[in-house]
């Protein structure tokens, strides 16, 4: 107490003590009493000295004496100057006060001041004017005063103002329609009466009764009106003790019930390695209470919180919130939003300021409120943890921290504490915080259980106030063990007492209420001494045995399961709203980390720009004039499959961490129910996002200066899905490992395959036999997106830009009346003239196993290919002779496979027979190829020469053609399997399908089948590209790539020691 | 290396041509054009390689000027265009290789292989063919030999196709720039032997013009073959006296017995006429290389 204050209350106490006859003897030992309790002697001299200055004491008595002889009125007139300078210090000295003194301490000093005048039972009406002045300028209700004075005054509770605000703890009930509540206190002489001071939540009690009473140990005096603060407990000779604790739940379990049972029942968890963690945990409670929990390092606190929690699963046992299982995924659904968690490290968004972490886990949480009314809870939670000041600073990381590391544990408290679950897990919340900011902590938890809330904390060497807060304190040894369960203070009793240690009975210091939690801790960890002297590192008491005195000593109450749904405050919004709010949250955070915002907007534009212009080289015209010309830029197919990769990549490593990082968040979210959907849905909506705008930016540099025209949209949709795909593909990943390291290390196996089977730079004709076959795709080659962009951006390049696709049909027919004729026919030509040949030796030298098979074979193959002629279709705006193409249509509907016969039957007739049908096709086919020719002759003559020249410079690719054309390919076509395959001129074939679903094809066919129908290849591949990306985010969701990874530890390789 | 691609196989000439008296040949002025008889009216037409070695044996010094730029084979979109320009294109080939400027050589041989391949006759220039035509470079006869052979297969296929319009725009191409290059060097040179050469092609024209009438109703032939009737007209005034010779009689390569008469030539022709010959020509050649 400042000097000034005690100067002020000096005052008081002697203007006060001065009306009315002044000061008595009692008084004055009273306040000297008052002033011993805080001062030492010398300064104890000075203002009692002080006090009788003020007080006039000795002064008024000789004053009285000497101005007797002035008569009546003017001393009367004397005193009333007097009495009125004296009400207007009073004033002005308890202004003063108002502006130090919180209003519990004003209540204390009121309290002083009606027990000192108590001490003499003068209460004047002088006196109690001035007293009830002093009431009203400290702001202490009239009601609230009213019943302070009769609390004082009175000397029997029957005598009292009834009021809600009284407990009376005594052998008798009040009587019927009482206010004031009631414990039985069991035989007891007189009453111990409680006072509630609601404002401050004080509590004043006096004993009106002659037994030994014992407050705290220190017995008690008759009358004597004593704070009751928390931790304290009456102990009476022949009852029941009466606990702070119980006081406060009585004085509010009509206020705010919360209906919770928590019931423990015989919960044992091992560890995965099979050690056990903890045993025989036994435990009820209901709500309203303030649970602490304490232990040896090792013994298992966090454990049996997750356990308690839900995060971890015991191996029997049962946790039973209203008599609903925790763990049991059934009955879940009706403890949801009951449960919150606050864990020790923070789980806190750091890009965002403090508010608005705040806000956003609050709108998660309340779908009801108003804009307006969200923002005054979340100010006022705040202002509650004294975190207002800071609302508008970002939080910042561990390594780069903006706000303070107790403001950050106190940011993290207020997560929880904004929605006030119904049972409310906190692990070492004061850890690393000032004893001052650790003390406000508990307070507002001590609060929260005030208001009905079930709260269990991990403590780690608390200081004796808030030791003392806790309502119940759950002790546990190393190994599991649970030791003590009950009263925090007797918790040193019983210790002292099973050590039987000296001074067993006070848990307390007598003279300052201090409580040594550390204390405990030394009697149960006391280690045997050597014959050196030395400690050894044998305890005394193994953790089993302070178990087995635990299990005897205790009886576990058992309260009843309540039969009802246990108290939500959450109501969560619905899915979309939640993935709205993900989505702004996720949004604002990425926007103020601007290193992040540039690098990841910048990357793709530097990428093309590097990239364009160092391809881009002038073609020499002339032997003085270069210019830039799209179509002998050879670096053209190479750039795509370039964008391709750099798609992958960039789309990859934006989305690598996401999850990761979200973790801790999640990990706090995790109880408030949150839809899976609804996170991933946002996660992967930014991501889509961020990848549009990358790839957009990449394709207008890219493609503006390589002057790839005409085609931006087309380019960027392909890129953009690629870039999508990889965005799913990063998060599977994410969500699937702990570290981002690891994540990082992974991308290379991911991308790297992407080239290799992309088919850009090792052509799939050419790889390993096992893998390759002639005219289709390896289908190892289809899980890769890259494959499926390359070959989409290569094929619509070539087709559909504005000079190809004047010509495309004309040159697909022709080339593949050309294929037929020049390479089809001849082939087929020299298996039947073998076949003649072979029949004709198998007549003369007799039939010939091995020949035999020959001739099947060749036989199937030209039965194969004519059968697969028949599925074409003629074509249809050509003018060719008549009898070719009807003698090739009646082919078309009459051939069938019969026609060509088996082995056996085979005859120089029959050859003759198929030599004719042979013939025809290749006259139908030279037909075609005639008029496509003359067709695409027809539409060049159209344009000018120099403007045809200008077109096809600027839109088409040489080096491209020769790609998608196999150009440099020297064999033409190929036997494999009983058909003849095509390898020239992929472009302008499409594959036949073997059955409904077949959809694989040759690389760069201009169209793909399914379903018996044939898509052009762009849209095919983008959305084979698009269905990969569906599959992996179903993958993401169900979280398959983790369960496969956690199934694949869980092989053991070798012996397992058990 | 790359492939030597020699189209000039098309146009070959047999050291006799024009004396070779078979009966057929007369015929084939009545002939129906798209038949079998069209390889010989395609062998009577004389080779530009021949031209080019004459052109060697006056000494002309090698200049690349005189020929068709192998970067605009690119430029050639319209089978018609093609073909011609393969025809020119393998002309110069002949020429370059011949001088052996190996440079050239591949730069052509790209120009022939993409126009070949536009036409669907790449197969016909492959590395064998190179192989033989490099190691004979200095055998007039071989090269010959070897050239004609494969054109005689390269036409065979084009008719199996009914492509015939593109052989003949192949020889006609490459008969167009034999005598643009023969005409420039001539105005240089004045070398009668050239003077002859020149001449002589009044035959030639006739045959060509022969082939070229069958396609004139097709897009775009009707200008070529207005273009090539004038020069008809101009050739006009050029007058062929041969003298029969001899006969001699031998037996060909088939058993069959051929009679061949050594007929001598002369040509007379003016100045004014080789003069006007010479720009007609470059007028049709540019028109077709454009």
């Amino acid at each position: 107490m400042s000097e000034e204050i005690l100067k002020a209350l000096t005052q008081l106490f002697a203007i006060i003590s001065k009306q009315d006859g002044g000061v008595t003897e009692k008084e004055r030992e009273f306040i000297i009493n008052f002033y011993q309790q805080d001062l030492d002697s010398a300064t104890v001299t000075e203002y009692v000295a002080l006090y009788d200055r003020y007080a006039e004491f000795g002064i008024e008595e000789s004053d009285n004496k000497s101005e007797s002889a002035d008569g009546d009125g003017e001393k009367k007139k004397k005193q009333r100057v007097t009495r009125v300078n004296d009400a207007v210090k009073v004033l002005s000295l308890c202004r003063k006060i108002n502006k130090t003194l919180t209003q519990s301490q004003k209540v204390i000093v009121l309290f002083k001041i009606l027990e000192m005048v108590a001490a003499d039972r003068n209460f004047t009406s002088q006196r109690m004017e001035i007293i009830e002045t002093v009431a009203t300028v400290f702001n202490i209700p009239k009601a609230e005063y009213k019943l302070i004075v009769s609390f004082v005054t009175e000397a029997d509770s029957h005598v009292l103002v009834d009021s809600e605000d009284i407990l009376i703890f005594d052998d008798q009930p009040p009587p019927e329609g009482a206010k004031a509540k009631f414990i039985d206190s069991g035989l007891l002489d007189g009453e111990i009466i409680f006072l509630r001071v609601n404002n401050v939540g004080l509590y004043f009690t006096k004993y009106t009764g002659e037994d030994e009473i014992f407050l705290n140990g220190k017995q008690v005096r008759t009358n004597n009106i004593l704070l009751f603060s928390p931790g304290s407990v009456f102990k009476t000779p022949k009852g029941a003790p009466l606990y702070y604790s119980d006081l406060v739940s009585r004085f509010n379990s009509d206020t705010e019930r919360q209906n919770i049972s928590f019931n423990v029942v015989d919960m044992e968890y091992r560890f995965p390695n099979g050690a056990i963690g903890l045993r025989n945990i036994n435990l009820s409670e209901s709500s309203g209470k303030l649970i602490g929990i304490m232990g040896a390092s090792g013994a298992g606190k966090t454990t049996l919180l997750n356990a308690l929690a839900g995060l971890e699963f015991p191996s029997s046992g049962k946790v039973l919130i209203n008599g609903f299982d925790l763990h049991d995924p059934q009955q879940s659904h009706h403890i949801e939003g009951v449960i919150g968690y606050i864990a020790q490290d923070d789980l806190l968004i750091e890009e965002l300021s403090v508010y608005q972490n705040l806000y956003y886990n609050a709108k998660l949480c309340f779908k009801d409120l108003s804009e307006e009314e969200l923002n005054k809870r979340v100010v006022n939670v705040l202002t509650n943890l004294g975190l207002d000041r800071i609302m508008n600073l970002k939080v910042g990381n561990v390594l780069n921290k903006k706000i303070s590391g107790g403001q950050r544990k106190r940011l993290n408290i207020a997560l929880e504490l904004i929605r006030e679950p119904s049972i409310l897990f906190v692990d070492e919340p004061t850890s690393g915080l000032s004893s001052r900011d650790s003390e406000n902590v508990i307070d507002l938890l001590k609060e929260l259980s005030l208001k009905g809330k079930l709260i269990f904390v991990v403590i780690h060497q608390p200081s004796s106030d808030i030791y003392k807060m806790f309502d119940k304190m759950w002790l546990m040894d190393t190994g599991g063990f649970p030791v003590f369960y009950g009263n925090p203070v007797e918790a040193v009793t019983y210790f002292k007492k099973a050590t039987k240690q000296v001074g067993s009975d006070k848990g307390q210091c007598m003279t300052c209420g201090n409580v040594n939690p550390e204390q405990i801790f030394n009697i149960i960890e006391a280690r045997v001494v050597d014959e050196y002297g030395e400690f050894t590192n044998k305890r005394k008491i193994r953790p089993e045995e302070w178990h087995e005195m635990y299990q005897r000593e205790f009886t576990l109450d058992r309260l009843p399961d309540i039969k009802e749904e246990p108290p939500k405050n959450l109501k969560i919004p619905s899915k979309i709203t939640q993935a709205i709010i993900f989505t702004t949250r996720d949004v604002l955070s990425k926007i103020s980390n601007k290193q992040y915002m540039l690098i990841n907007l910048l990357e793709a534009p530097m990428l093309a720009l590097l990239m364009a212009l160092v391809i881009r080289y002038k073609y020499k015209l002339d032997s003085d004039q270069y210019e830039y010309i799209f179509r002998y830029n050879d670096n053209i197919p190479a750039y795509i499959l370039i964008c391709i990769v750099i798609a992958l990549f960039m789309g990859l490593t934006v989305s690598a961490e996401e999850i990761i990082r979200d973790r801790k968040i999640k990990k706090r979210e995790y109880f408030l129910n949150l839809s899976k959907g609804s996170y991933l849905s946002s996660k992967v909506f930014i991501l889509f996002v961020l990848s549009a705008i990358q790839t957009i930016t990449f394709v207008i540099i890219g493609n503006v200066i390589l002057d790839v025209r005409d085609m931006n949209m087309a380019y960027w949709l392909v890129l953009f899905s690629v870039s999508c795909f990889a965005n799913v593909l990063g998060l599977n990943i994410s969500s699937a490992f702990d570290s981002a390291v690891t994540v990082y290390i992974l991308i290379p196996l991911l991308l790297i395959p992407q080239m290799i089977l992309s088919g850009a730079i090792f052509s799939f004709d050419k790889l390993n036999n096992s893998i390759s076959e002639h005219g289709k795709v390896p289908i190892v080659a289809d899980f890769w997106a890259s494959r499926w962009a390359y070959e989409a951006l290569m094929v619509h390049q070539f087709k559909n830009n504005p000079y190809e696709s004047l010509l495309f049909d004309w040159e697909m027919y022709e080339s593949q009346a050309n294929f037929k004729a020049s390479y089809w026919f001849p082939e087929m030509e020299k298996k039947l003239i073998g076949l003649s040949e072979m029949a004709a030796k198998m007549k003369e030298s007799g039939k010939s196993d091995s020949l035999m098979i020959i001739v099947e074979n060749d036989l199937a193959l030209i039965r194969t290919e004519l059968l697969l002629e028949t599925q074409n279709r003629p074509v249809e705006n050509v003018q060719i002779d008549e009898k070719v193409l009807e003698t090739y249509k009646n082919f078309l509907t009459e051939f069938k496979p019969e026609n060509v016969v088996e082995g056996a039957k085979f005859t120089e007739q029959r050859a003759e027979d198929i030599k004719k049908v042979l013939d025809l096709i290749k006259a139908y086919y030279i037909e075609i190829n005639n008029a496509s020719r003359e067709g695409r002759d027809i539409v060049l003559n159209e344009y000018e020469p120099e403007s045809l020249s200008k077109l096809q410079n600027k839109h088409s690719n040489d080096f491209m053609k020769d790609w998608v054309r196999n150009t440099n390919e020297k064999i033409k076509i190929v036997i494999q399997e009983g058909r003849l395959i095509q390898k020239t001129d992929p472009v302008f074939f499409v594959s036949r399908p073997n059955h409904t679903l077949d959809y694989r094809s040759h690389f760069f066919a201009p169209e793909k089948h399914f379903l018996g129908t044939y898509f052009p290849t762009y849209l095919f591949n983008v959305l084979v590209i698009w269905l990969m990306t569906v599959v992996l985010y179903f993958t993401l969701y169900t979280e398959l790539l983790r369960k496969l990874i956690e199934f694949m530890g869980k092989i053991k390789f070798g012996k397992s020691k058990d | 290396m790359k492939k030597l691609y020699l189209v000039l196989a098309l146009l070959l000439i047999q050291a006799n041509a024009f004396t070779k008296e078979t009966p057929k040949s007369h015929k084939m002025v009545m002939a129906y054009l798209y038949s079998d008889d069209l390889i010989n009216i395609l062998q009577s037409i004389p080779s530009p390689i021949e031209i080019s070695a004459l052109i060697k044996e006056t000494g002309a010094t090698y200049d690349r000027a005189h020929l068709s730029d192998p970067k605009f084979s690119k430029n050639y979109t319209m089978s018609h265009k093609k073909a011609l320009n393969l025809g020119v294109y393998g002309t110069d080939l002949g020429y370059v290789n011949l001088y052996e400027n190996n440079q050239d050589v591949i730069n052509y041989l790209d120009a022939v292989k993409e126009l070949a391949g536009g036409l669907n006759v790449g197969q016909y220039f492959d590395y064998d063919l190179l192989k033989k035509m490099v190691a004979s470079r200095n055998n007039l006869g071989e090269l010959l030999r070897i050239t004609q052979k494969n054109f005689e297969k390269m036409n065979t296929e084009l008719q199996g196709r009914k492509q015939e319009d593109v052989s003949v725009l192949i020889l006609a191409g490459g008969w167009l720039e034999a005598m643009h290059i023969t005409t420039t060097i001539y105005e240089k040179t004045k070398n009668p032997k050239l003077r002859e050469k020149i001449g002589e092609q009044k035959i030639t024209l006739q045959q060509l013009l022969l082939a070229l009438a069958e396609l004139k109703d097709k897009p775009n032939m009707g200008a070529l073959y207005q273009d090539f009737d004038q020069l008809r007209l101009v050739y006009g005034k050029v007058n062929l006296i041969t003298t029969d010779g001899k006969p001699v009689i031998s037996e060909d390569s088939n058993g069959e017995i051929v009679i061949n008469r050594d007929n001598m030539s002369k040509v007379e022709l003016t100045d004014a006429t080789l003069a006007s010959i010479g720009s007609l020509v470059k007028g049709i050649r540019s028109k077709v290389i454009k």
